[in-house]
C-alpha cells in the first residue's frame, strides 16, 4: 500500500509495515471462504484417495465447518470412521500467503495480483495433496492390526515422513517459498553494500 | 535497480540461459529447501527429538510458567506440561517455536551474505522468535483458562500465523536492510 519513494534499504521495512496493515482483511476473507474451501477440498482429495484404491472404499465426510472424518465403507458400521482431522488446519497458510503477496511495496498491482492468482493454485493443489497424505498416513499408522496387514516397514515410514515433512515444514513454509520464487529478485535487487 | 556490471561478459545475465539468468535467486531457493528438508527430517529423529527438542521444549514450559507466576497465575510445571486447577497445556512440536526457527535459519543461511551478517541475523532473529512464543504460550494459557471456546482457533491458526509470519517477516527485514553480500560476490 505504501508507494513512496525511499531507500532501498527501506523496501523491507515498507513491506513489513504493509504486511502489518493487510493481515486484518485477508483474515476476513480466509475466514469467509474457508467454509466453502473445505467442501472444496474434502471433494477434491476424496478422488484423489479413490484414484489410489480399487474398489472406491474411502468417504471424506464432513463433520462440520472445520473438521472431517475419514469413513472406509469396507469397515463394520459402527467401526467405519477411522481417523478425524481439522479441515482448517490444513490451509491457514493462505493467511501468510495472501498477506505476504499484497505487502510487497513497488510492483505493480497487476503483476502483484498475477503473481498470488498462480501462488494460491498452487497452495490449492498442496493442499489436496496434504490431505491425501493425512489420509495415507492414518491408513499406514493409524488403524492397529489393519494397517500391519495392508502396509509395509517402507510403507509406514514413507507416509509418516512424508506426511510429517508436508504438514509441518512444508505447510509452514509454503507461503515463503512461493513468496520468494516470485520476488526474491526484488528483494536482491534491493540490496546494496553499506556505505 | 540493478546496477549494470562495468564490462560486458561473453553471455550477459539479460540473455543467458534460465539458469544464468536467476543463478542467485535459484540457489537461494534450492539451498533453502534442502536446509529445511534436513532439518526437519533431523529432528523428526527420535533420539534428537528426545535429546534437543524435549528439553529445549521444557525449557520453554518453565519459562512461561514464570511468566504466568508473575501473572498471578498459580500454575505447576511438569516436563512440558504447564497446568493450574482450571487449565492445562502440554507444549508440543508445532507450539516451541522450533518450526519458525528453522524456517528463519534455512532462509539465513541460504541466502547470500557474509558470515558475520548471518550469525548476526541468526542470534537477534531466533531471540525474537522465541520472545513471540513466550507471548503465544503464555497467552494460549490464559485463553484457555478465561476463553476455552476460542482455544482450538487461537492454537492452531491465529498464533501459529503469527508466529510463522513473525520470522519471514524478520527474515525479508534482516535481508532487505541487514545482509551485506560476501566479500566475493558483488552487490546486485
Amino acid at each position: 500500500m505504501t508507494t513512496a519513494k525511499s531507500s532501498p534499504r527501506n523496501w523491507g521495512l515498507q513491506l513489513v509495515l504493509n504486511a502489518l496493515l493487510w493481515v486484518i482483511p485477508v483474515a476476513l476473507v480466509w475466514l469467509l471462504a474457508t467454509p466453502v474451501y473445505n467442501r472444496f477440498l474434502l471433494g477434491s482429495a476424496e478422488n484423489l484417495v479413490r484414484l489410489t484404491e480399487s474398489p472406491n472404499m474411502t468417504n471424506l465426510l464432513r463433520k462440520d465447518d472445520h473438521f472431517a472424518y475419514v469413513q472406509r465403507r469396507d469397515f463394520p458400521p459402527s467401526k467405519s470412521l477411522v481417523h478425524s482431522f481439522r479441515v482448517t488446519d490444513v490451509h491457514f497458510h493462505l493467511l501468510m500467503l495472501g498477506v505476504l503477496f499484497l505487502a510487497v511495496p513497488r510492483v505493480p498491482w497487476r503483476r502483484k495480483l498475477e503473481n498470488l492468482g498462480w501462488a494460491v493454485l498452487i497452495t490449492i493443489f498442496f493442499d489436496i495433496l496434504l490431505i491425501f497424505f493425512y489420509v495415507k498416513f492414518a491408513y499406514a499408522t493409524q488403524l492397529g492390526a489393519w494397517s500391519l496387514e495392508h502396509y509395509g516397514a517402507f510403507s509406514r515410514n514413507f507416509w509418516g515422513l512424508g506426511k510429517h515433512l508436508l504438514d509441518l515444514p512444508f505447510k509452514f513454509s509454503l507461503p515463503f517459498l512461493l513468496w520468494a520464487g516470485f520476488y526474491v529478485k526484488d528483494l536482491m535487487a534491493e540490496i546494496r553494500p553499506r556505505e | 535497480m540493478a546496477n549494470k556490471p562495468s564490462t560486458p561478459k561473453p553471455s550477459s545475465p539479460a540473455t543467458g540461459s534460465f539458469w544464468q539468468r536467476n543463478r542467485r535467486e535459484l540457489t537461494f531457493l534450492i539451498l533453502f529447501v534442502v536446509i529445511l528438508g534436513g532439518s526437519f527430517t533431523l529432528i523428526s529423529l527420535n533420539w534428537v527429538n528426545d535429546h534437543a527438542v524435549e528439553p529445549f521444549t521444557a525449557g520453554i514450559a518453565k519459562m512461561s510458567g514464570g511468566v504466568l507466576r508473575v501473572m498471578g497465575q498459580n500454575v505447576t510445571m511438569a516436563g512440558t506440561v504447564i497446568r493450574n486447577p482450571r487449565f492445562a497445556v502440554n507444549i508440543r512440536n508445532g507450539c516451541n517455536g522450533v518450526e519458525a526457527m528453522l524456517i528463519f535459519i534455512a532462509a539465513v543461511l541460504a541466502f547470500p551474505a557474509s558470515w558475520k551478517s548471518r550469525l548476526t541475523g541468526l542470534a537477534l532473529g531466533i531471540l525474537a522468535i522465541q520472545v513471540v512464543n513466550l507471548v503465544r504460550v503464555v497467552a494460549l494459557f490464559l485463553t484457555g483458562v478465561y476463553f476455552p471456546k476460542i482455544f482450538d482457533t487461537s492454537h492452531t491458526v491465529i498464533w501459529q500465523t503469527i508466529v510463522i509470519l513473525c520470522g519471514v517477516l524478520l527474515w525479508i527485514f534482516w535481508a532487505n536492510r541487514f545482509a551485506t553480500p560476501p566479500a566475493s560476490e558483488p552487490a546486485t
